[in-house]
């Protein structure tokens, strides 16, 4: 499996996208990127945890107990109104510079 | 929710969150596992959670815990550093503290009584008179007229002879709200109570003083409800006061009685009909209603003293005004006084007495913070490896630097604990010995606490940044500029120990040139004997009837000699001055109002002119320093004093008499022959043949019987002297305790460097010695280094004390505060001291062994 380096800022983007559409565990969102980007994309946990961390201390998601599919306690995050605001944001910011990039990548 | 509360219950459930997010990834290795497709290493977890923590932005916390745990394993390592570094800085802390703690005591706090923010003292100020006190007619005006305040008291004290005590009690008359306004809390029975003890038809009551009660009445409860005889008056004891009462004045009184009494008791006292600004009123202080500021009051006031003046035209200063004073403090608690001229209130006059005490205690911790600094310094060199391990497995300067800096504030940290507690001590010991008042109890609040910690860490900066930073910038290759760091601490020290050196000598020089000077005029063989007689309303013929019969009984006395009659006696607490000026530059003149033979009792000799005859007017004699200041190169003899009809003609030179300001070389007096309006302030000075000694009981026994009213108050002027040299001699012992503290601090602190240097250099000593070099040769190379920084210290340590020692001046009797002597001998215990430091450690370097020493790593 080809292992591919991930654009700066886009995993925090990816992870409150994955996050969208109901609660998840850290290896569930892992596992979602992954399987979502045909295995292009592979979230390394060392990377996954801190952004984890740094979405719960800026209010974007919530962490709450509970059991996994294969039966094992663990924490699963919800996103906030606050995270849904910021995906939004980050969205168009995204949607801003990718448009911006493509234009250099047409015109040049 | 913000990120600051957040971080904040993070930080609280820390351990909770560190296990949680520990959980979370071991069962995510677990999965990544159980599928296979992530066989690789998980990582370093420890690692992996420490950056996860790193988003809640509280790493710095687990560092610094680190640096804690570190710093504390460090002092337990090296508990001979740890104590040494301790007892110099709160040592250093603790002489601060002391410091702060009496300005804090006399000017931020405020008096124990009730809500004394909002209390206002009153004083009257005009171009060229001030008074602290008011006629009380004019206090019962404003009293009754006010719309600012809620509350206005008054006070006048007086000495009352108590029936069967020989020494007279120190009365308060106080306007009856005093005690309810102020909270003052009673020991026994009821203090005044305002709905009674107003009205003057009443009976007489009193409240004894606490130490009175004691003192007197064997501390018995069954005093209320008895009478007793004040001045031959009737006063029915209605209670004793608490001992914590610290009223509104520093003097406290023995007895409290009201106000509307105090001419049953000082029999004739014009007190509550007097409307003249000129004689004795009452002290005012007013409670400000809520939300009033001062300047309502003052605009008030001025208002209502315009109404005052078209009532009474005649009886006020030109241009007066009341003016509005923070009244609950604890400086604003000095006696009464007058002046005409400028008068300096008294936040002025202590202003100086202030800057030196902060300055000695700054100085004080400058050495201690030197000595220290050397000590991490020297420290630092020796962590050298320590440093470089760290550094190489990966700590980042700014990490080292913020660990050294941790340990100096911990260790800052531990001392101002110390120094607090010993400064409170020192402050508790020092007004013991100074006799402050006893409700002025010394104990640590916010201010002080807040203080001690500021300066600790002031402290910990001081001492350790510079080691700090030299361990972070280079680690080696950086020992040149570090022993120009250690040569500059040393200058430090040296400096600032000199300055505290001496301005010691100089004070305990200007002690002993106080008892072994002239000081001018004779004191020795006189006693004073003060009437008060303008208090019971005697002036004019009936004061001179007074005074003649009271010399006439006098000079029948065994052993008296002659008597003489002032306005002011020498080392009384009564003064007059008059507002002179030179080249734009006021200052105050001492005004004597004297009889012809004043001049020749008191030992004052007459350099030029004449004394005035007796009954003459116009004319005064002035001091020498006086003539030198005001007409220097010109013959004073030729000169007028003031302007206009009322000017006089200077028709003698007198030496120079401080009697009323020992200390201070500055003061210059002049003398004016007594005229018929003194009559009622006058005092008589008796020159006795042989000793004083016990004759004051004999004098005060005699003029007793001259009038059953007046009670004299009777002192040898010896004992005056000795009271005023023994509180210049306290000052110049607690200065010459802390220069030798600091002296010491030096000491070690050069010891200790000199004796790091040369361990630090065995190796080359010992080869110096194995090819011969005399010990004296060595020696020289060990010491050299440290010759130009103590000498540069010295240097400006003299310099230092140069300019500080000017805020002595007038506490110095004369001795002037660039003396030579008490320089030279500072300078010379300092360099003596300085050669033991740094000659004792090289001894002991060259004892050693040379090939024990080659051998060495």
């Amino acid at each position: 499996m080809p292992k591919t380096e991930m654009p700066a800022g886009a995993l925090s983007l990816m992870v409150l996208r994955v996050l969208q559409s109901g609660p998840l565990h850290g290896y569930a969102i892992a596992q979602r990127i992954h399987l979502l980007t045909d295995e292009v994309l592979r979230v390394e946990e060392g990377a996954l945890y801190p952004a984890l961390q740094k979405m719960l201390f800026k209010g974007w998601v919530k962490a709450e107990w509970g059991i996994s599919d294969t039966n094992r306690k663990v924490r699963f995050y919800r996103l906030t109104a606050a995270g849904r605001k910021a995906l939004e944001d980050e969205m168009s910011e995204y949607a801003r510079v990718h448009g911006a990039i493509q234009a250099v990548l047409r015109k040049a | 929710m913000g990120e600051f509360w957040r971080r904040a219950a993070y930080l609280l459930t820390k351990w909770k969150r560190d296990r949680e997010l520990a959980e979370e990834m071991a069962f995510h290795q677990e999965m990544a596992d159980r599928r296979g497709a992530g066989s690789k290493e998980f990582g370093n977890e420890l690692r992996l959670r420490e950056e996860a923590r790193e988003a809640w932005g509280c790493m710095w916390l687990d560092h610094l815990a680190q640096d804690v745990r570190f710093a504390g394993r460090l002092m337990r390592r090296s508990p001979g550093f740890t104590l040494a570094a301790l007892l110099t800085l709160a040592a250093g802390i603790g002489v601060n503290v002391a410091a702060f703690g009496f300005f804090n005591l006399a000017i931020l706090k405020p008096l124990p009584v009730k809500d004394p923010e909002s209390l206002v003292r009153f004083h009257r100020l005009a171009p060229r008179n001030y008074a602290s006190d008011l006629p009380y007619p004019a206090f019962d005006f404003y009293r009754t007229r006010t719309q600012t305040l809620s509350a206005m008291l008054a006070l006048d004290f007086a000495r009352l002879r108590l029936q069967g005590v020989a020494t007279p009690l120190r009365a308060h008359f106080v306007s009856a709200n005093f005690f309810l306004e102020l909270g003052a809390p009673a020991h026994l029975g009821r203090l005044l109570d305002p709905s009674r003890d107003e009205d003057p038809a009443e009976a007489a009551v009193a409240v004894l003083g606490y130490d009175l009660w004691q003192r007197q009445f064997g501390a018995d409860p069954s005093v209320v409800g008895r009478a007793i005889q004040l001045n031959g008056r009737q006063a029915m004891v209605v209670g004793v006061l608490s001992e914590t009462f610290s009223g509104l004045t520093f003097n406290g009184a023995d007895v409290w009685l009201p106000l509307r009494k105090q001419p049953e008791f000082v029999t004739g006292s014009p007190l509550l009909t007097n409307w003249s600004a000129d004689e004795d009123g009452v002290d005012v202080w007013g409670r400000r209603k809520p939300g009033v500021k001062s300047a309502a009051v003052e605009a008030e006031m001025k208002m209502l003293t315009a109404e005052l003046r078209k009532l009474h035209p005649e009886e006020g200063w030109q241009g007066e005004r009341l003016m509005v004073a923070p009244g609950g403090y604890a400086q604003s608690a000095g006696g009464r006084n007058r002046s005409t001229g400028p008068q300096p209130g008294l936040r002025q006059q202590l202003a100086p007495i202030f800057a030196m005490v902060s300055a000695m205690g700054l100085l004080i911790l400058a050495v201690a913070c030197g000595n220290l600094g050397s000590l991490m310094l020297a420290r630092g060199v020796a962590r050298e490896r320590e440093i470089q391990i760290r550094s190489s497995v990966g700590a980042g300067s700014l990490r080292l630097v913020r660990q050294l800096l941790t340990e100096s504030v911990v260790l800052a940290l531990a001392a101002s604990g110390l120094g607090l507690w010993a400064g409170i001590q020192l402050l508790n010991v020092l007004m013991r010995w100074t006799q402050g008042p006893k409700w002025l109890v010394v104990q640590p609040d916010w201010r002080v606490i807040g203080f001690t910690l500021g300066v600790g860490l002031l402290a910990a900066l001081l001492f350790g940044l510079a080691p700090a930073l030299q361990a972070g910038r280079g680690l080696v290759g950086q020992r040149r500029s570090n022993l120009w760091m250690r040569k500059a601490l040393i200058g430090v020290q040296v400096a600032a120990s000199c300055v505290l050196l001496i301005l010691a000598g100089l004070l305990a020089r200007g002690t002993r040139e106080a008892v072994t000077r002239d000081p001018g005029f004779a004191y020795e063989q006189s006693i004073t004997v003060d009437p008060g007689l303008g208090g019971h309303g005697i002036k004019g013929a009936e004061a001179r009837r007074y005074l003649e019969a009271a010399k006439e009984r006098l000079l029948g006395l065994p052993g008296v000699e002659a008597i003489t009659m002032t306005s002011t006696p020498p080392l009384g607490n009564r003064s007059s001055t008059v507002g002179g000026e030179k080249d734009g530059k006021q200052f105050p003149i001492f005004l004597h109002r004297v009889d012809a033979a004043y001049f020749q009792m008191m030992g004052i000799p007459v350099l030029r002119g004449r004394v005035f005859r007796e009954g003459e007017k116009g004319v005064a004699l002035v001091s020498e320093s006086m003539a030198r200041r005001l007409w220097p190169g010109q013959d004073p003899l030729a000169q007028w004093l003031g302007e206009g009809d009322n000017r006089l003609a200077v028709i003698g030179v007198t030496g120079n008499a401080r009697s009323l300001a020992l200390s201070d070389p500055d003061a210059v007096e002049q003398y004016e022959p007594w005229t018929e309006e003194d009559l009622g302030s006058m005092a008589l000075v008796v020159r006795m043949a042989g000793s004083v000694e016990g004759r004051a009981g004999d004098v005060a026994r005699a003029v007793r019987e001259v009038d059953s009213v007046v009670t004299p108050s009777v002192q040898t002027m010896r004992e005056a002297f000795a009271r005023q040299v023994e509180s210049s001699g306290k000052v110049a012992l607690a200065a010459s305790g802390l220069g030798f503290v600091a002296l010491a601090l030096a000491g070690f602190g050069i010891a200790g460097v000199v004796s790091f240097e040369a361990s630090r250099r065995m190796k080359e000593i010992g080869i110096r010695m194995a090819l011969g070099a005399k010990p004296l040769d060595v020696m020289r190379a060990v010491g050299q280094r440290f010759v130009l920084p103590v000498g540069v210290g010295l240097v400006l340590g003299a310099a230092g004390a140069a300019g500080l020692s000017q805020l002595l001046r007038k506490e110095l009797y004369g001795v002037s505060p660039l003396d030579p002597l008490a320089y030279a001998a500072a300078l010379a215990l300092f360099a003596t001291m300085a050669a033991a430091a740094v000659v004792g450690p090289a001894r002991k370097a060259l004892s050693a062994d040379p090939v024990r020493s080659l051998r060495q790593d």
